[in-house]
């Protein structure tokens, strides 16, 4: 699935009444079956912009538009061929973990016995069997993260968006929780728009890295990765992986040294 | 501080034993001083007082009524209480509407409008209920408001985004994150309607029983033996009742004792 961003812009109403433009002139086409690493310091309305993508959002101006290349006249409505992954999982804490991830097929009518099967399923291929009846509070970040996983592969949706899903993870968690994603895009290859602020997860996961400038948050460059495929931890040691994060090194620090500057100013303003 | 086993059994025994003996004192102190069970009746006056009322019945039928009284009041407040706050967390037109009712009414100590329900529906059955249910009403309608207000934004998007109607919102993602609030709610409200129902039946209740009929009817011929008993009992219907209330927290809100 084809994901054409044309245009978008948002704003949002300020505090002191000055608007505030969260994003501005996104254009970009996120082509199917790859997986595009959208980078950019912290309220730079990356977030915003993967709602919007999902149809969580809508935008101030521009338009979202998803488009299957076997079919291209085909419309499909906002939101409809899309799921999200979410930082903070937003799993319901009064299910289990079984119930989370048939949340889905539930709300569209599948019968109890078929979601079980299929949730059962996927909680296995993410290493989750036998915590089917858990409830989320009780399993660990990266587990929760998992589930959120299993609860939107079920979806079989084409296109995956994910907000920093690996964000509020440990370090070594966050790693093997990578792996495991680079594993199920070999084998689903969807369309993949992942939102991050590391340089290190942006180039190691994606067939390209749109960095994000500050406030408002436009395009400012679109790096090709072209590291082989399937890709592993160890080719962050290789020096095409090391040219690649100097160059997003530089693009980005700029950005994040404006936002940091912004940033104080507002609160000196405030106080 | 020493931890053999010695000790731990008595550190648990010695709540117990306190218990015991301040009885036991209670008793001698009674005896030894000769006095009259019109001030204070020992613990075994007060336990064959018991006894009494349950052998003759007079305790169960007492104790049946207001237990009925008290259920009636509370589902009243329940049903009235739940519906009211979820229409007003879904509809902003409605908590517009009913906003200033509830915070003028709130503040209002309810056992006030006793002589007003006396004077509308008499000292029968429907005084009783309706009192309880007016009070208990408030902590339930407000708790539910609040409930369904303070429900995770992120959760209905993650809902809409697989897929529910905005109706399935509601349904399965609302009500649920709500219903710890609203349990809340319904605990503060039972413990109100338990106050209004014994209170009612201490007001203009003559020949219509109750535990509160039987508290005060026993006070004016200074049988203080029966008055104790009828306290004893009414503690321990208000200990019961908040182990159910426990229990069924456990089984309908199981998610909220992890951790």
């Amino acid at each position: 699935m084809d994901v054409l961003v044309e245009s978008v812009r948002q704003v949002w109403e300020g505090r002191h009444g000055a608007p505030v433009i969260a994003l501005d002139g996104v254009t970009h086409r996120f082509q199917s079956g790859r997986f595009s690493c959208v980078l950019g310091p912290s309220g730079c309305g990356k977030s915003t912009l993967a709602q919007i993508i999902g149809g969580l959002e809508h935008a101030t101006s521009g338009r979202v538009e998803m488009r299957d290349p076997g079919s291209p006249s085909a419309t499909i409505p906002d939101g409809a061929a899309s799921v999200m992954v979410w930082q903070s999982q937003n799993l319901f804490p009064w299910r289990t973990v079984i119930d989370n991830v048939a949340f889905g097929l539930q709300m569209s009518g599948v019968a109890k016995r078929e979601r079980y099967d299929r949730a059962s399923a996927l909680l296995a291929t993410v290493g989750l069997q036998g915590f089917e009846h858990h409830y989320p509070a009780q399993l660990s970040g990266g587990m929760r993260q998992r589930v959120a996983l299993a609860r939107a592969l079920i979806m079989e949706r084409p296109v995956m968006l994910m907000d920093e899903p690996f964000g509020a993870l440990d370090a070594q968690t966050k790693i093997v929780m990578q792996e495991e994603l680079l594993r199920i895009f070999e084998v689903t290859r969807k369309t993949i728009i992942f939102i991050t602020h590391a340089i290190d997860e942006a180039i190691l996961l994606g067939d390209e890295v749109i960095v994000m400038t500050s406030r408002p948050g436009r395009i400012k460059e679109v790096m090709e990765v072209n590291l082989p495929r399937p890709r592993t931890l160890e080719m962050v040691n290789t020096p095409e992986f090391g040219a690649l994060f100097d160059r997003a090194f530089h693009s980005i620090r700029d950005e994040v040294r404006r936002a940091m500057a912004e940033q104080s100013a507002a609160i000196r303003g405030a106080a | 501080m020493n931890k053999s086993p010695k000790s731990m059994l008595f550190q648990r025994a010695l709540p117990t034993l306190i218990i015991v003996a301040f009885l036991v004192g209670w008793q001698l102190f009674v005896s030894l001083r000769g006095l009259q069970p019109i001030y204070l009746p020992a613990p075994l006056a007060i336990l064959s007082a018991m006894y009494q009322m349950a052998a003759d019945g007079t305790l169960f039928v007492n104790l049946g009524t207001t237990l009925l009284r008290i259920l009636g009041g509370f589902l009243l407040a329940t049903v009235t209480g739940i519906g009211l706050g979820l229409v007003m967390g879904m509809s902003r037109l409605v908590q517009r509407i009913v906003d200033p009712w509830i915070a003028a009414l709130y503040p209002l100590p309810k056992i006030a409008l006793i002589p007003l329900l006396v004077i509308w529906l008499g000292t029968g059955e429907a005084y009783k209920i309706i009192i309880s249910a007016i009070t208990a009403f408030f902590p339930i309608v407000m708790n539910t408001y609040a409930g369904v207000c303070q429900v995770d934004r992120g959760l209905m998007k993650a809902a809409q985004d697989l897929g529910a109607s905005r109706r399935q919102v509601q349904f399965h993602v609302v009500l649920p994150a709500a219903v710890p609030t609203i349990f809340a709610g319904l605990q503060l409200g039972m413990g109100v309607t338990i106050i209004m129902v014994i209170a009612a039946e201490m007001i203009g209740s003559s020949g219509q029983g109750g535990m509160g009929y039987v508290l005060i009817n026993a006070g004016q011929i200074l049988e203080t033996e029966t008055v104790f008993a009828a306290l004893v009992v009414l503690a321990l219907m208000g200990a019961a009742i908040m182990k159910l209330q426990a229990w069924l927290g456990d089984w309908l809100v199981p998610w909220t004792k992890i951790r």
